[in-house]
């Protein structure tokens, strides 16, 4: 039996699922370091949140305040570049630096919710699959094997072509992008779980199902939930540049990094700026996001299979 | 299991390297190369309304009569001559020996078939508006035609360039289905091969009856993103790229490989106004918000500042190289104040939202910067744009003809390459034609009365008229009239084309 | 080995079905394909009209029964743009994505295997660092990014690549290295961690205490076992490749299925983008099942399980 995610990253069923080993995770500082790289990539990531967050306060422009006669200005340290514009400005005069810091926040924030959307789908029918199992679990199952085959992307780009690519739409569908993953490795530990003595135990009580899954199981089941949330909040960053790379992504001129980079493009061969900046962006995000998932997954759990 | 490995890889192996298509027979030195951003829909000009179609049809086509590109004036062609018998008859005679691509000859037979194909309203050409003053046309023989038309009609000479000769044959026999895909035509290329959304292969036609080619094969790629198309042309993959960005130019002519050059084109860009109220009720339908529109902007700056100089600001969208411009009309001036003052007596105080529909920069230069700025300076006056970018140019032109681009769109017209000021009031200003989101019958009794003058110094003056009333009435947005910017390998010599018809058969090597 | 191959082709089955389901759910729920045909100011008439002719009076399995059946015909209708048969389009630019995405998935393994195999002798090296972060870092890129940068580079600077187009074996390198990047470091991943438990299993430490040598290990024993789930991926990975086809084939102007598909989306042209999915499915599906029967013969527990 094979388990792939939706990123194709092998899930393979574990023979004992993660929820039986963890124990709680302990704190010390000898533990913090062989942690190093995830805790400067969290450090990383906090700065990027905490810019997003408060944009309107770092931001030294408006980053919708168009300036036609300081297009294309480099950024400081180049010739013929100004300390007003460290980045640089773009194609209409726009403060790069302001839209970059703009662009985390849009992009960010659709990462975020577009997780929470996928998570909240596929940990729900994960777990009334494994819970359920038999006839329940054989239609799930069935409809994550067809999106998993189903070239997703084209799906995703379909749905916004006709709705209308607003940002509340890109969230909706990135987020149903990603739910065969969660439901895929929720079902296989929560397979596990109701086997074991305290569910057996619950259910002779008479506990009610919802209690048993959301009480009993649930909770047994946050940190592999954790880990991959947090590693998808980078996919569908890269995803929403795709989009705009199609033009189908964030509208301008709301900055987005995705569409900076998208806009950008065309001036590589001249202005490298405008489309470097929001390119190492989304570099440097994603690279945090991963290895700051990579280490949640080692401490909460060094076993877990992800 | 190894064997299944070594299997596995090598069927890989195979399929990626072992059968894309033998290697084309012909030489890069017999060949030219020619990039567009987006294909045709059809390979029948006058029905498609892209100007891929046009340039593709001046290879593989030919018309009565064609422009000089040096004069600007319209020059025999498959015509030979033509005179106006009375107000309401032309006379054409026809060019002798001369064949299409299949061998049969050209006839007076084959322009009455063309033109009754394209007014056949049962058909639904796109041209049909084009040439719909013409009544009937009669053989009177093998090589002479005449023309009914309904009225007078001055620019007939300026049409005859736009509407490509078909033979009676192809149209009778094979039908207009088949003519979709397979152009049979008398001009200075055939088509061999057309591979949808990729490539066309023209092979020049040795029989033809004026000036061969000086390359013998013409392929014509496409290349959908604009990074692509400049990084061919620099590294000798491409000779000719049209439409470049003019924040590109320094690249290529940096580039030691290829240079640019510009032309003005006959082509104007204004923003689309549904005065008309074709796609339902919106603020542009007071002349108060159109003229607030208009104050708003800062044209000048824009075409200075974005486009480095590479616009003729126009008070109106009749282009300076058309007749009947009137330079004596100064375009609108960046008044802000005016702007918002208008806007508020228009009942909108606290400014007012407005979709704006965003074509991609197929046909105009720095379409995506100048849009962005002047979206800023209409913000400045207290119009809320919410852009809505369309990013292929037949979807976002089906959306135009659909009624379904208002309250705002970005547009330009390329006049059929008419040189006159009918070709777009008529097109644009008139109510209920296919492009127009402007309805005024004061408008429409202008164009008329201008179509059916013969004297073109009174046929100047009702233009004048006219754009007049264009601008007092704000009808849309005006911009600028444009100026087109090519790529061009430095292994060939080309002159930029005024009426924006790349001519591949015109390329020549460049002499050492 | 035969009951397996037919649970597996009832799967397919399945799976076939709920494609073409959402293929049919694309037009018939997501849009009405009415309004997008007839201009806004059209009449109520009018629209009734288009609505009879397109049989959307008729129940939604109805529907769905009529555009299965003519499906399975390889009849898809026409596009509603260009006036030709969907399919044919399609078909006609099939071939270029499959030599597009073998060239990316061979390009991909090419990059993947050496280093995972690499990084997994090597564990918690400096090697293995390194191989780690090239592929988170590889994941963290835009492939359009990559696709632009590698023009610049080869065809512009170095003139040594044609910067786009189809045709030759050198316009396929620049692209399957682009969507090679794409999907080597998942792939590397799961080469490494593959190879790693393996080294673990008893019967390699049984080989390495008997003496065999470590390369016969490595090769013989190690790198053998690790294919199953590697081939498994592959297989999958080629829905996710068709994604990364998008884009690269939108970069080097390649007249791949992918960007047909795109381009009909944008022109909401359904008909086609119906096919395509469906027909691009139908592959998928099929390598899948491809693969399922080959890790079935490497491995007959799988058979069992």
């Amino acid at each position: 039996m094979k388990a792939v995610s939706a990123r194709g990253e092998v899930v393979l069923e574990a023979d004992e699922p993660a929820a039986l080993r963890a124990g709680p995770p302990r704190m010390s500082l000898r533990r913090l370091w062989r942690f190093k790289w995830g805790v400067a990539a969290t450090a990383i990531i906090l700065t990027i949140v905490g810019s997003a967050v408060w944009a309107p306060w770092i931001s030294p422009w408006d980053p919708l305040s168009v300036d036609i006669r300081h297009r294309l200005g480099p950024p400081a340290w180049m010739d013929g570049g100004t300390r007003a514009h460290v980045l640089g400005t773009d194609q209409v005069g726009r403060d790069l630096l302001s839209r970059v810091i703009y662009g985390g926040r849009v992009s960010l924030i659709i990462g975020v919710a577009a997780v929470l959307v996928s998570s909240s789908i596929g940990v729900l029918l994960g777990l009334a699959a494994g819970y359920f199992a038999g006839r329940m679990d054989w239609t799930i199952m069935t409809l994550v094997n067809v999106m998993l085959t189903f070239p997703f992307v084209l799906l995703a780009l379909a749905v916004i072509a006709v709705l209308g690519p607003s940002l509340v739409n890109m969230i909706i569908v990135l987020g149903i992008a990603d739910w065969p993953l969660y439901a895929r490795v929720i079902r296989a530990e929560t397979l596990a779980i109701r086997e074991r003595e305290f569910i057996l135990a619950g259910r002779a009580l008479g506990m009610s199902h919802a209690r048993l899954v959301f009480r009993q199981i649930l909770p047994n089941l946050v940190s592999v939930i954790v880990v991959i949330a947090t590693l998808q909040v980078a996919r569908v960053i890269i995803l929403e540049s795709f989009l705009s790379f199609l033009g189908l992504g964030v509208q301008p001129p709301t900055p987005a990094w995705g569409n900076m980079l998208g806009e950008g493009r065309v001036y590589m061969l001249n202005s490298w700026w405008i489309a470097t900046f929001p390119g190492l962006a989304i570099f440097v995000t994603t690279l945090a996001i991963n290895l700051m998932g990579n280490a949640l997954r080692d401490w909460l759990d060094p076993h877990m299979k992800l | 299991m190894r064997r299944t490995l070594v299997s596995g890889s090598a069927l890989f192996l195979l399929l990626a390297l072992g059968c894309p298509p033998a290697a084309d027979a012909q030489t890069r030195d017999d060949t030219l190369v020619y990039a567009l951003q987006s294909d045709v829909d059809t390979w029948d000009p006058p029905n498609s309304v892209l100007r891929e179609a046009i340039i593709l049809g001046y290879h593989v086509f030919d018309h009565l009569a064609v422009r000089d590109l040096k004069t600007r004036r319209v020059v025999p062609n498959l015509a030979l001559s033509w005179k106006a018998l009375n107000d309401t008859t032309w006379e054409v005679k026809l060019r002798q020996g001369v064949k299409f691509h299949d061998g049969s000859p050209f006839t007076a037979r084959d322009v009455k078939a063309t033109f009754e194909r394209v007014l056949d309203p049962a058909k639904k050409m796109t041209a049909r508006g084009n040439h719909a003053k013409i009544k009937s046309v009669e053989i009177v023989d093998d090589h002479t035609v005449k023309f009914h038309t309904d009225g007078p009609y001055p620019i007939f000479v300026e049409r005859l360039t736009a509407l490509v000769m078909a033979s009676e044959k192809v149209i009778k026999d094979k039908g207009h289905e088949w003519m979709q895909e397979h152009p049979i035509g008398t001009g200075p290329y055939k088509l061999v091969k057309w591979d949808r959304k990729h490539e066309h292969l023209l092979v020049r036609n040795d029989e033809y009856w004026g000036p061969k080619a000086p390359y013998k094969y013409v392929r014509i790629r496409i290349i959908p993103e604009q990074a692509t198309q400049i990084a061919e042309l620099i590294s000798g993959g491409v000779d000719v790229i049209k439409a470049v960005p003019p924040d590109q130019i320094d690249v290529i002519n940096k580039s030691g490989q290829a240079r640019t050059a510009s032309s003005p084109i006959l082509r104007t860009a204004f923003l689309q106004l549904d005065q008309a109220a074709r796609s339902g009720p919106n603020p542009f339908t007071d002349r108060r918000v159109r003229q607030a529109a208009n104050l708003a902007t800062d044209m000048d700056g824009i075409i200075k500042h974005v486009l480095n100089g590479l616009g003729d600001r126009v008070a109106t969208a009749v282009n300076p190289m058309a007749f009947g411009f009137d330079a004596g009309l100064k375009p609108y001036k960046q008044d802000l104040a005016a702007a918002k003052k208008l806007l508020a007596e228009a009942g909108y105080p606290n400014g007012v939202d407005i979709v704006y529909n965003q074509g991609p920069p197929t046909v105009e230069p720095g379409l995506l910067q100048t849009d962005e700025a002047i979206v800023a300076d209409l913000t400045k006056a207290g119009f809320r744009v919410k852009q809505n970018y369309v990013g292929d140019n037949t979807v976002f032109v089906a959306r135009i003809k659909d009624s379904k681009a208002g309250p705002m769109f970005s547009f330009s017209w390329g006049y059929y390459s008419v040189f006159d000021a009918d070709a777009i009031l008529y097109d644009i200003f008139k109510c209920k034609e296919t492009y127009a989101y402007y309805c005024n019958p004061a408008m429409d009794d202008l164009i008329i009365q201008g179509r059916s003058t013969l004297d073109q110094k009174k046929r100047a003056e009702v233009y004048a008229k006219a754009q007049k009333l264009a601008f007092d009435d704000a009808a849309y947005l005006f911009k600028w009239g444009l100026r087109g910017v090519w790529g061009i390998s430095n292994r060939v010599d080309y002159q930029a084309p005024p009426d924006e018809v790349d001519r591949m058969f015109l390329v020549t090597p460049r002499k050492k | 080995m035969k009951r397996y191959a037919l649970r597996q082709l009832l799967q397919l089955g399945v799976v076939v079905v709920g494609i073409s389901m959402l293929a049919f759910a694309i037009l018939h729920v997501i849009g009405d394909p009415v309004l997008l045909l007839l201009p806004l100011n059209a009449g109520k008439e009018e629209y009734e009209r288009y609505h009879k002719l397109l049989g959307l009076d008729k129940p939604v399995y109805v529907q769905y029964w009529k555009f299965a059946s003519r499906a399975v015909q390889g009849d898809f209708g026409k596009s509603w743009y260009t006036d030709t048969p969907a399919f044919t389009l399609v078909l006609e630019r099939m071939p270029p994505t499959l030599y597009l995405t073998s060239a990316g998935l061979v390009a991909a393994l090419l990059i993947a295997l050496p280093l995972g195999i690499l990084a997994a002798l090597k564990r918690h090296s400096l090697v293995d660092n390194l191989c780690t972060m090239l592929a988170v870092a590889g994941q963290a890129m835009p492939i359009f990014w990559l696709g632009i940068m590698l023009i610049i580079v080869f065809a512009v600077r170095l003139k040594a690549l044609p910067a786009s187009g189809y045709g030759t074996w050198q316009h396929f390198l620049m692209p399957a290295f682009t969507l090679g990047a794409f999907l080597a470091p998942l792939t590397m991943r799961l080469v490494r961690s593959g190879v790693i438990e393996i080294m673990n299993m008893d019967y390699i430490r049984t080989a390495r205490a008997k003496g065999v040598g470590e390369n016969t290990v490595v090769v013989k024993h190690a790198f053998r076992n690790a294919c199953i789930p590697i081939i498994t991926v592959l297989g999958l990975q080629f829905g996710q490749l068709l994604g990364g086809a998008i884009v690269t084939e939108t970069v080097f102007a390649w007249p791949g299925v992918a960007t047909l598909t795109v381009e009909s989306i944008r022109n909401q042209d359904f008909p086609v983008v119906q096919c395509a999915v469906v027909l691009l499915a139908l592959i998928i599906v099929s390598v899948n099942f491809l693969v399922d029967m080959i890790v079935g013969l490497i491995d007959p527990r799988i058979r069992l399980g």
